[in-house]
């Protein structure tokens, strides 16, 4: 009880003040207003809105980034319901009922249920964190070094072996990662590695440049040379906009699910919204009512509400290992974090007790946020629509000059300019070779990190290797890794064998 | 029989460069910061070979394979046939675009500094555009300007220092 004390005390004391509660709602309407142009994911709208809140006290610059964070995601699955065009994995199952939903003339009872079920999963999953984040942090305080090790190596192995449909994609991916993660000064021995003798490479790569590269630059390279044929159509809103008692007796035990999916997925470190929003899928195919089955490929309202619940609980799920432990479990959390550190705050377990008000102020920010973004999204959604008319080129115009200007805006220089093509070209090759990006930015964010926690156990324990097997919550952490590596590729072994 | 080699082995063969050229360059880090064995040196040496490891792999797993499909129909669920989806959408390359869009880029790069964001943006912008294969390239170029000039001014006034033409002027 002592985390709602904190949380009606701390929290909303410092969320509701008008300046915070504006933060909030700007973050909201603009992580919505970007969320919705096709294409564009919860990461890309958050990095290219990080030079915006460079000038921003923590706690409001905080806070309006996890409102761009949900905006984002309330935006995204307005673009797959009506455009079948969904900007990140989390959204792509949205698509397939929603989009079939839109086509029959459905759109309005479907941007519904996934409002709606965004909001009531985003809400409890606030209560959740509300309840766990301290009893986590808490128990983070007493592991050492060699179990956050432990930790990172568990995150490395689930980020790329989990998602992705190659593992060994995704191991590659996640080596570019950490080799990006190594340039510049090492900040045990102050050595410069990788920089080749080039100044602007000291500080390292930024990762508002990795990411604005790979999704913005990357993706309309892309499109530029793959994509120009093919049309997408936007599905009118015609018909009720409001859900019919049908409906809302369809949705309400999906969005529950989705919840008790989405939530847990999203705090372990094998994050990502992908899995869960597609379990939830599945489940809800197998659950639903015999009329309802029919219903599932052609347009099933629980194909929606499921997964949309799924998505947003896994979101405020992956805030759960971010705040507690500091470690980001998805590219947006990533980059979250980085805008943590431009502030020199470290999240992790000592981060409630150091800075209470903006770890609290931040947490009530969300429960005001998924009202606001209920708000936002639901009366106001044919403004959102609006946006989808942009006739794509200007769109992708657009999000470059931007993603270009967030990048010239950290150092004023056109070195980052020229990184952020390469890494743009990089991007391309990703997407074209079907490589998944989150392991390479959670590789670039975390491996400096784990880096810095490896040899530290090794001062400690005068270099002994086998540490990381003799404390037991480490041996369990990479016991579950190695089961996460070895166990899906023998199970893979094995269905083929059955088959054959 | 001869195989030709797929844009994926190109790619194998290109991360194994890499691996092989920070490996080179591993040498100009000094080890002997480090306590307990373990100096700067130790932890790129693993993601160097790694980085070769997993090149290499890529590299016969391609070869292993019967053609280009094989490994995308692995999965069995719903993800693969999302995935399947997409792989059929992909069209023939256009690379005559991706020309388009890198050299906007470049030139954009290279301009920024000497005739200020607002034109430098704008040719961007538009260049992009083009890319997309507009329908309409006398309105992109235009909003390019409009949108380029918007967002000078609304950074300027947030604090964002964004070249200019003319050192203190509107463009």
């Amino acid at each position: 009880m002592e985390s709602l004390n904190a949380l009606f005390s701390l929290g909303f004391a410092t969320a509701l003040t008008p300046a915070n509660l504006l933060w909030a709602l700007l973050g909201c309407t603009l992580g919505t207003a970007i969320g919705v142009l096709p294409g564009v994911g919860p990461a890309v709208t958050v990095a290219l809105l990080l030079p915006v809140t460079q000038s921003v006290d923590p706690t409001g610059a905080l806070i309006m980034l996890a409102g761009v964070y949900y905006g984002a995601m309330f935006g995204g699955s307005t673009t797959s319901i009506l455009l079948n065009t969904p900007g990140e994995a989390g959204s792509i199952v949205s698509a397939l009922e929603g989009n079939k939903m839109a086509k029959a003339g459905r759109a309005g009872p479907a941007l519904s249920t996934a409002a709606i079920g965004s909001f009531v999963a985003g809400s409890i999953a606030t209560v959740l964190l509300t309840l766990l984040a301290p009893v986590i942090a808490g128990f983070a305080l007493q592991l050492g070094p060699v179990e956050t090790f432990a930790l990172m190596m568990l995150t490395f192995a689930a980020v790329s072996a989990v998602l992705g449909n190659s593992p060994l994609k995704g191991f590659i991916a996640l080596m570019l990662g950490l080799s990006m993660g190594l340039i510049g000064i090492e900040s045990q021995s102050g050595q410069s590695r990788f920089t080749f003798g080039l100044m602007p490479l000291i500080d390292g790569i930024d990762i508002v440049v990795v990411a604005m590269g790979l999704f913005a630059i990357g993706e309309t390279l892309y499109t530029a040379t793959y994509e120009n044929k093919i049309a997408g159509r936007i599905e009118s809103l015609k018909g009720s906009f409001w859900m019919s008692k049908d409906d809302w007796k369809r949705s309400w035990k999906p969005w529950l699910r989705g919840t008790a999916i989405g939530f847990p997925f999203g705090t372990l470190p094998a994050g990502g919204t992908e899995m869960p929003t597609f379990l939830s899928y599945s489940a809800e195919r197998k659950l639903a009512s015999p009329e309802a089955k029919k219903e599932f490929g052609k347009g099933a309202i629980e194909g929606v509400a499921g997964p949309e619940a799924a998505n947003n609980a896994a979101v405020t799920g992956t805030l759960v290992p971010l705040l507690t432990l500091g470690i980001p479990t998805s590219a947006t959390a990533a980059i979250m974090l980085s805008a943590f550190q431009q502030y020199n705050i470290v999240p992790g377990p000592l981060l409630f007790d150091t800075n209470p008000e903006l770890v609290w102020g931040l947490i009530a920010s969300l429960y005001i946020g998924n009202v606001m973004l209920l708000v936002l999204n639901l009366p106001l959604v044919g403004l959102w629509v609006q946006f989808l008319k942009v006739p794509r080129p200007l769109l992708y115009g657009g999000i470059v000059v931007l993603a270009t200007m967030g990048a010239y805006a950290l150092r004023q220089s056109w070195f980052d300019l020229m990184l952020l093509y390469i890494i743009g070209v990089l991007g391309f090759m990703m997407r074209r070779f079907d490589f998944p990006v989150v392991p390479l930015v959670v590789g670039l964010i975390v491996g400096p990190m784990a880096e810095k926690h490896f040899r530290r156990a090794m001062s400690i324990h005068q270099g002994d290797l086998t540490v990381f097997l003799t404390h037991p919550i480490s041996l369990a952490i990479l016991t579950v890794t190695a089961a996460i590596l070895i166990v899906p590729p023998l199970m893979k072994r094995r269905q083929k064998m059955l088959q054959a | 029989m001869i195989k030709r080699v797929s844009g994926e082995q190109w790619l194998a063969f290109g991360i194994i460069l890499l691996g092989l050229f920070m490996a080179w360059q591993l040498q100009d880090i000094p080890n002997d910061a480090g306590y307990a064995g373990i100096g700067p040196r130790f932890f790129p040496s693993l993601v160097v070979t790694g980085l070769i490891v997993a090149g290499g792999a890529l590299l016969m797993q391609r070869r292993h394979s019967n053609g280009p499909d094989t490994i995308l129909s692995d999965g069995e669920n719903d993800a693969a046939e999302v995935e399947a989806e997409d792989e059929f959408a992909r069209g023939d390359a256009d690379w005559r675009m991706f020309a388009i869009a890198s050299g906007s880029l470049i030139a954009h790069m290279a301009l920024i500094g000497l005739v200020g964001f607002t034109l430098a943006g704008t040719l961007l912008c538009f260049g992009i555009c083009r890319a997309l294969d507009t329908r309409r390239p006398t309105l992109d170029l235009v909003l390019s300007f409009v949108l380029a000039l918007g967002l000078f001014h609304l950074f300027k006034t947030l604090g964002l220092n964004l070249p200019a033409l003319i050192p203190g002027g509107v463009l």
